[in-house]
């Protein structure tokens, strides 16, 4: 795997050499972009952090992947951490950040300590007079989002805050802050020190009712007979769901997993999570198990997101029960298309796709449970 | 910036707001949860607009270089309907008072649909002065930002998440188990009337009722300034006259000034002030009308119970004279007497429950509670005719007047202060440094051959500031409500500075049209000094005038 | 000086004392002169600090689809049978408190649950008999 190559700080020493603004160039050259989620151009991130003057900069580590179905940056915790911790060197070394941290969900709690020796190992090795504090998070998804994270790590609820201001401008302590994902932070020092490093490479993470769920390393495009052939679904598959965020639809092999497929718009394209759902199964539970995520993990500070993850949830129920009538589909439909538009943040913004995509894409799941008049 | 507003081109300064701006141009977008004076957490949703064809929220958003902006399209109304209809299962319309906030943007947004069923079920907070109400509550956030940022207090924060989230006191504690000060700004600040005072009007109107009883009614300096904007009268309108006649209508057998308690305090805090600079004791000499002022002291700052005047508050000071000194001379056992008080504020309803002062004051009614007993009772409140206060507690000067200002104790207590000790008349009564509106005021006087340095503070947070630098001062006066008792959590809810503004400038008309202006020059006073209390600061003044104070949880 | 992070502060004191009881935070607050109803309000919003006393060992059991997909609510079930406790309850010997979690990251191993911080996967009914089998013989030796 690409993404598993170990650099050994030879990626530091390069853009040490190279300058800020050169390591700049070298990245944009290369075409990394983000993994979390977002695809914005790493490089760029940086440099309008850099555009501010001032005398304090941060970098935050983005270790709270949450969505459900996504394990990637786990794995790479586990498999290749030397490799992040230099990214984030690199990253402090072009932004002059002099703390970093890694905000760790709670749930990998576990990989904590062990991160801690990587970090003073490499941190030693690179004499570089940086920190990186692991930050430990307590179980709230919502804090992945960039200006939640900010506010949990200040001290304060982990609640989404308008943008603007973006945090590269006004981040922690109102000071500029890059905030880089786990996986993005990773690929740094790979992107500058290999020319034949691949843009294109993305880590899947494989679920659901597969015989060899986990993490994989394809090229954005890969067709689905590949991902089917590697992975080898228990039976015959109904369905994919690409995370939570990217809504749910039948498995065609002739498809080519890339951002066009997953969303038909401007969406969340999330950071390739495969859940495959077997044929046995309805989507409206499959919908059910999603909507409970988001009416637990939805921080409770809009209206339509608070008040709406619930409702979604009541109505769902009420669909498998048997008791809806056509009219409640409607309004499960309007009541996901609300909370999408009307949301403060992408949470709340992308909590109604699955159940639209489950709408749409299997109707008669649906239609199975409404009551005929 | 150039931008295009509802299809009409402007040019519009880029640092304000979408909101803002369409003020600015006339046109009415429904928000709930923004507040003037608070960060727009933009947590409603109500106040959506489409920003080149996206829903946004027009508190919190700036526009951007060639924008186009609008109001009013089938998508933002249904929007705003939506979140309306998925705040509301816990409100129900009928339920909610004309006077909240809450009620007027139902109407506006439209509210026909009831597709979800109320789901919240919270325990009612009954405390000593305020209750919490969380099935009313729409997590508008402004009780917590109120609390937090404008006061400084920190009592309520919210709690949980997602459905869950909402105000409480740590670890589900009630108002009255925490340190709250009770100043009640948070149910100024509540559009849906989920905060409310403990109403002690039931408990009145039994009184009134009972005919063995002598009712016996005061009314604090604030009211009068106030009062009138819960009958559609304008903002400012002073109806001291209305309201004194109202109250007889509703059946009070005596009228009593509160601003007559007032000068009392002054002649009291002013002697404290005098000794306490003679003897080298403790200064600064710290003011003590504000009971949420006394428990932010309480609770924050027990090391200044030294720097306390001991002075009870006006209302009690009167109360005190009417069980004792009024009883005497109309001869009335004083437990045949119930003293209520009309307050701009919900703390002094807690005050009237301390065991040093519960007997001084039996009820305390707020503006808002004086206003619905007047509304019960069917009087036609703005065309009442003026009539006077009971003269035998009811003359007062310009000084009690200025008290429900911030900034009027202090100059009260300045004007017989300076010449008390001067012996000369003031050349100009009025200190128009401490008219302004502004948190933190500050100045300094001469007094023979020492210097007074005074300065007062309004707002739980100003307090806060002004506490850091106390020792550069004599002489301090502490409210704790914004704007003083004009502000008080006990007033009709009001949005914005304005409000405050208008009711500060009739208190100072109300003095300025005085003949006396001074609470030394107060013949009632003079009276009761003469035939009661002997002088400011006396045994018998100490008895019935000034309590003590104590140490609490800061917690 | 740097601050030290909240959140890191919470969990240092969680470790220590098992879970953040009000006099624990009360600590905390004057230590570190955060109000007591921001750190409430804080300690509630995450799901991982608890504010009530906990079993000896902490089950969480993820409910997310890729464990749900793999037999998840079956594993619920049987744990509830088998401690005698609902979900988000300690049993009455207090050796386990049992809740549900979101995505713990371990969809490759579904289903899956963290026991005391450690993930548990591939579950299966018969290998929970056996966990919880050693985790009650261990805490009666220890005790």
């Amino acid at each position: 795997m690409q993404v598993l190559r170990e650099t050994n700080l030879q990626g530091l020493a390069l853009a040490k050499k190279l300058g800020k603004k050169g390591t700049l160039e070298l990245l944009a050259k290369r075409g990394l972009v983000g993994r979390g989620g977002a695809s914005f151009p790493t490089h760029k991130k940086w440099e309008r952090a850099l555009s501010v003057k001032t005398n304090e900069r941060f970098l935050i580590c983005n270790a709270d992947e949450g969505e459900p179905g996504t394990f990637k940056d786990k794995f790479l915790i586990k498999n290749n951490s030397e490799t992040l911790i230099e990214g984030i060197l690199i990253a402090a070394f072009v932004l002059d950040a002099k703390r970093c941290f890694i905000y760790l969900r709670a749930e990998y709690d576990s990989l904590r300590l062990e991160l801690e020796k990587i970090i003073k190992k490499v941190l030693k090795k690179s004499k570089m007079k940086v920190s990186i504090e692991i930050v430990r998070g307590a179980g709230a998804y919502v804090c992945g989002e960039e200006t939640a994270i900010i506010q949990s790590i200040m001290g304060r609820r982990g609640q989404p805050m308008e943008k603007p201001p973006y945090p590269t401008i006004k981040g922690l302590w109102g000071k500029p802050t890059v905030l880089n994902n786990v996986t993005t932070l990773t690929c740094v020092p790979q992107a500058l020190l290999y020319e034949d490093w691949n843009p294109n490479y993305r880590l899947f993470s494989i679920s659901g009712e597969v015989e060899h769920p986990g993490v994989y390393e394809w090229e954005l495009g890969v067709k689905m007979s590949t991902i089917l052939g590697t992975v080898k679904p228990k039976g015959k598959m109904k369905a994919m769901s690409f995370g939570c965020f990217g809504g749910i639809m039948p498995v065609y092999k002739s498809n080519r997993v890339s951002p066009a497929l997953i969303c038909d718009k401007n969406c969340h394209h999330g950071a390739y999570s495969l859940i495959f759902v077997g044929e046995k199964k309805n989507i409206v539970d499959v919908n059910l198990s999603m909507a409970k995520f988001y009416t637990y993990e939805s921080c409770g500070k809009c209206t339509p997101c608070r008040e709406g993850t619930i409702r979604l949830v009541e109505l769902l129920k009420k669909i498998k029960s048997g008791q809806a009538t056509n009219k409640d589909l409607k309004l499960l439909k309007e009541l996901a298309n609300h909370i999408q538009e009307t949301s403060l943040c992408g949470l709340g913004a992308s909590c109604g796709n699955h159940i639209l995509t489950g709408m749409k894409n299997f109707k008669k799941d649906y239609k199975g449970f409404i009551k005929k008049k | 910036m150039k931008i295009k507003l509802n299809g009409k081109h402007l040019e519009v300064n880029g640092n304000k707001t979408i909101l803002d701006i369409c003020k600015d141009n006339g046109i009415k977008i429904p928000t709930l949860c923004y507040h003037k004076n608070l960060f727009p957490e933009a947590r409603c949703r109500l106040c959506l607009v489409e920003l080149n064809g996206k829903l946004v929220t027009s508190c919190s958003t700036k526009p951007i270089e060639g924008c186009k902006i609008v109001t009013k399209t089938k998508k933002i109304l249904k929007a705003r309907k939506m979140n309306m209809e998925l705040m509301s299962p816990g409100i129900s319309m009928d339920k909610l008072g004309n006077d909240f906030e809450a009620r007027k943007i139902y109407e506006e947004v439209g509210l026909d649909n009831e597709r979800f069923k109320p789901r919240k079920n919270y325990k009612v907070e009954l405390g000593d002065s305020l209750v919490r109400d969380n099935n009313k509550c729409v997590n508008c956030g402004r009780c917590v930002q109120v609390c937090s940022k404008v006061q400084e207090v920190h009592a309520i924060d919210f709690a949980s998440r997602a459905h869950n989230e909402h105000v409480t006191p740590y670890c589900e504690k009630t108002l009255a188990g925490v340190a709250c000060i009770r100043c009640g700004q948070c149910l100024i600040n509540c559009p849906v009337g989920a905060i409310t005072e403990v109403s002690h009007l039931g408990k009145v109107e039994t009184a009134l009722k009972n005919k063995k009883k002598q009712v016996i009614v005061q009314t604090a300096p604030s009211i009068r300034a106030a009062l009138g904007e819960l009958f559609d009268m304008k903002t400012g309108s002073l109806v001291t006259g209305k309201m004194v006649t109202a109250l007889r209508q509703c059946g009070f057998d005596k009228i009593f000034d509160v601003d007559l308690g007032a000068d009392m305090t002054i002649m009291e805090e002013s002697a404290e002030l005098v000794r306490r600079i003679k003897s080298n004791e403790t200064l600064p000499l710290i003011t003590t009308c504000c009971p949420a002022w006394i428990l932010m002291m309480e609770q924050s700052f027990p090391e200044l119970i030294p720097n306390m005047s001991t002075c009870k508050s006006p209302h009690e000071m009167l109360g005190a004279l009417i069980k004792s000194y009024y009883a005497k001379k109309a001869g009335i056992d004083s437990k045949d007497i119930i003293v209520v008080s009309i307050m701009p504020c919900v703390a002094k309803k807690f005050e009237s429950t301390r065991p040093e002062l519960y007997t001084d004051v039996d009820y305390v009614l707020t503006t808002r509670e004086l206003g619905r007993l007047i509304k019960k009772r069917n009087i036609d409140f703005a065309n009442l005719p003026d009539s006077e206060f009971d003269p035998t507690l009811g003359i007062s000067t310009g000084a009690g007047d200025i008290f429900g200002t911030a900034g009027g104790v202090m100059e009260a207590a300045l004007r017989t202060t300076y010449e008390v000790v001067t012996k000369k008349k003031l050349k100009k009564v009025e200190f128009k440094n401490l008219h302004e509106f502004k948190g933190i005021k500050e100045g300094s006087i001469k007094l023979r051959n020492k210097t007074i340095r005074y300065a007062c503070a309004n707002g739980g947070a100003n307090i806060r500031e002004l506490l850091k630098h106390k020792d550069d001062y004599d002489f301090i006066e502490m409210m704790a409500c914004p704007g003083g008792c004009i502000g008080g959590g006990g007033q009709p809810i009001y949005f914005d500075d304005e409000t405050l503004k208008l009711r500060s400038k009739a208190l100072y008309k109300q003095d300025s049209k005085k003949e006396l202006r001074k609470s030394h020059e107060n013949p009632i006073v003079k009276e009761i000094y003469k035939k009661c209390l002997g002088e400011p600061g006396s045994k018998k003044a100490k008895k019935f005038l000034h309590t003590k104070y104590k140490k609490r949880s800061c917690f | 000086m740097e601050e030290k992070i909240l959140l890191n502060i919470l969990h240092e004191a969680q470790d220590k004392h098992g879970y953040l009881s009000e006099e624990v935070l009360k600590k905390i607050s004057k230590k570190h002169q955060i109000p007591i109803s921001r750190l409430y309000g804080i300690i509630t919003f995450h799901t991982m600090f608890r504010v009530k006393k906990q079993g000896k060992h902490i089950l969480e059991l993820c409910g997310s689809p890729s464990c749900l997909l793999n037999g998840a609510r079956e594993i619920e079930r049987f744990i509830e049978k088998e401690l005698n406790v609902e979900i988000g309850e300690t049993t009455k010997d207090k050796k386990f408190s049992v809740y549900k979690t979101s995505c713990i990251g371990c969809c490759d191993g579904a289903p899956a649950m963290l026991i005391d911080g450690k993930p548990y996967v591939n579950l299966t009914i018969k290998r929970i008999k056996e966990i919880l089998k050693e985790l009650k013989n261990a805490s009666t030796k220890r005790n």
